[in-house]
């Protein structure tokens, strides 16, 4: 009963580590081909007359997307497994199908949009499809692999009543989500509107007028994914790491009490914990970084100085 | 209905893609039937075949469905063809010979429930949403049908939930390693979700046209198809999934090369290593 609480346990901490890498690279990866809500002004630059040299990976939203590529992954590994192949060897063939998969849909994405700019001066930049695809492909490959095989401990180790394929698509849309909500802000927000002044939001007349050129020379999507992995990443990885590690923590732990209920009462427990501390950052940020509670007062004396 | 179908210039009329789309998406799922009369599984890429027919043909229902202004719902498009879909292809494989010419009828009706819902419950009102979710219904099905005939080399509902797995030698039918028991068929889900609206959605702009959005269905057909063919070595021989990925590839390749060349047709420049050219400075 112990042992299987310690390996329970171990397990649960493993899968947590893989599921931060897995997170930290999902969001890189859809940082540097600017998928996700930073796309639509990537999109939008060209229409207002900003040429760019950024890439623009128009596949889907993330959770649908990642949902994709980690169910195919898992989902060759299954069957590769089926046939008696080697676990490890089954789940990188997997994330490998799944990577070109993902590799294939980037440029298509970027080609199909861009030729369908062409009334706005906007050319097709092959080298960024050479370049800027492999980067994100490589990116692709260590969030599926690293999520194919949480899923994997999750049904070897844990005894997840679920298909593998099943798991995947779950914690692949979970994954998108999580990458698409933590990390893409500061890729959004941050740099691609660094030309603006901090906390302005984005009003209407600075639509499209994303940053195009950087310190020397113009800027690239592999210059974003620099940027965004040094915050974005991180910040993406634990929450998708944390997100993990509570659910299966929840469940190793608290599932003998009240049939099974045990788990699901320390599950709302744990929600309603993130909820206060949640507000208390929210509270904590708006007084101290954000203009908004002053703006009316503070803006004439910024406009002199 | 009679609403006009917007369609780019010079373009194929939805209707004959329609034709074209369900007429070849049920003779090559039925030449997969071809296993069970000569007793082998050489025929299963017929499916596969198929799938790519209803891809080609439910990327026009989504642009016809989205050309009312529903741009970041070209995805959720995709997905309720699908989920639809899978209700429809679930409960017309218990048909037997006649799964997918009963499942174009029970997809159908369910696509005009839907629609009707969407469309008059949820006061959607756009006039050829009833239309295009009972097309999207049914290409959905038609999609999940192709890949899993493709996969297991049936139609049959009994080949979709048992599975063979050796034990100590020994040949055992079970649940888990079936399509369906081993979620196979939420892989086949997505990759029909996603290759059905990802060929509207990347080349939607104003400068879109439709010959190569329809090449980049078949391309994101193919793709799936290789995908479904990798797959598909759990359960047929060795031969078989071998010649499923053989035609998908060669499928791929042909589709993916004319995709490219439209695009560097319907560019304004193909620059490689060049600097941005601001379009008041001159260029």
């Amino acid at each position: 009963m112990v042992e299987n609480l310690v390996l329970g346990i171990g397990v649960t901490a493993l899968a947590g580590a893989l599921a931060t890498v897995a997170g930290a690279a999902e969001d890189t990866e859809s940082d540097i081909g600017s998928q996700g809500d930073p796309n639509s002004q990537v999109q939008l630059a060209p229409q207002m007359g900003y040429i760019h040299r950024i890439f623009n990976k128009a596949v889907s939203g993330e959770p649908p997307a990642y949902g994709l590529w980690c169910a195919l992954g898992a989902g060759v590994a299954w069957a590769f497994m089926a046939i008696n192949l080697n676990a490890i060897l089954a789940l990188i063939v997997g994330a490998a199908v799944a990577v070109f998969v993902q590799g294939v849909y980037a440029t298509t994405a970027y080609l199909g949009r861009t030729a369908s700019l062409a009334k706005f001066e906007q050319p097709v930049y092959i080298d960024i499809l050479k370049s800027v695809t492999t980067v994100t492909m490589a990116h692709a490959f260590v969030a599926i692999f690293t999520t194919i095989s949480m899923c994997y401990l999750m049904v070897a180790a844990l005894g997840h009543p679920f298909p593998l394929p099943l798991l995947g698509l779950v914690w692949g849309i979970a994954l998108g989500a999580a990458g698409s909500a933590t990390g893409n802000p500061f890729y959004g927000k941050e740099r691609q509107y660094q030309e603006q002044k901090f906390g302005a939001g984005v009003p209407i007349s600075a639509s499209g007028n994303i940053v195009r050129y950087a310190e020397a020379g113009e800027r690239s999507s592999l210059d974003n994914g620099w940027f965004t992995s040094k915050l974005a990443g991180p910040a993406s990885g634990l929450c998708f790491g944390l997100i993990v590690f509570f659910e299966l923590w929840r469940t190793v732990l608290f599932e003998p009490f009240a049939g099974g209920w045990g788990a699901v009462i320390a599950g709302v427990v744990v929600i309603l914990i993130f909820m206060v501390i949640d507000r208390f950052i929210e509270t904590w940020a708006r007084t101290t970084f954000g203009p908004y509670t002053e703006a009316a007062a503070a803006e004439p004396e910024e406009a002199t100085s | 209905m009679s609403v006009k179908v917007e369609v780019s210039e010079g373009g194929v009329p939805h209707d004959r893609i329609m034709a074209i789309g369900i007429v070849g998406s049920l003779v090559a799922i039925y030449l997969t039937y071809l296993n069970v009369l000569t007793g082998t599984q050489i025929f299963s890429f017929f499916g596969g075949i198929g799938a790519v027919f209803a891809i080609w043909w439910g990327t026009d229902s989504i642009k016809t469905l989205c050309s009312y202004g529903i741009g970041t719902g070209v995805p959720s498009a995709g997905m309720i063809s699908l989920g639809s879909g899978v209700i429809a292809m679930l409960l017309a494989t218990k048909l037997g010979v006649a799964a997918p010419i009963g499942l174009v009828i029970i997809a159908a009706v369910l696509g005009v429930i839907l629609g009707f819902l969407s469309d008059k419950v949820l006061n959607m009102n756009i006039p050829v949403m009833i239309r295009q979710l009972t097309e999207l219904t049914i290409v959905g099905a038609l999609i999940l049908l192709g890949f899993a005939s493709m996969a297991t080399g049936s139609f049959a509902f009994i080949d979709m939930i048992t599975g063979t797995t050796t034990f100590f030698g020994i040949e055992v039918a079970t649940y888990s390693a079936s399509l369906i028991g081993g979620s196979i068929i939420a892989v086949i889900f997505m990759l029909g979700g996603i290759a059905i609206q990802h060929p509207f959605n990347a080349c939607l702009g104003p400068n879109e046209s439709q010959d190569r959005t329809q090449m980049c269905a078949a391309e994101c057909g193919f793709l799936s198809m290789i995908a479904v063919a990798v797959m598909s070595f759990a359960f047929l021989s060795v031969s078989a999934a071998m010649l499923g990925l053989l035609v998908a590839f060669i499928g791929w390749i042909y589709t993916y090369n004319e995709y490219i060349k439209l695009s560097k047709r319907d560019a304004y420049d193909w620059l490689d290593a060049k600097p941005i050219r601001e379009p008041k400075g001159g260029a």
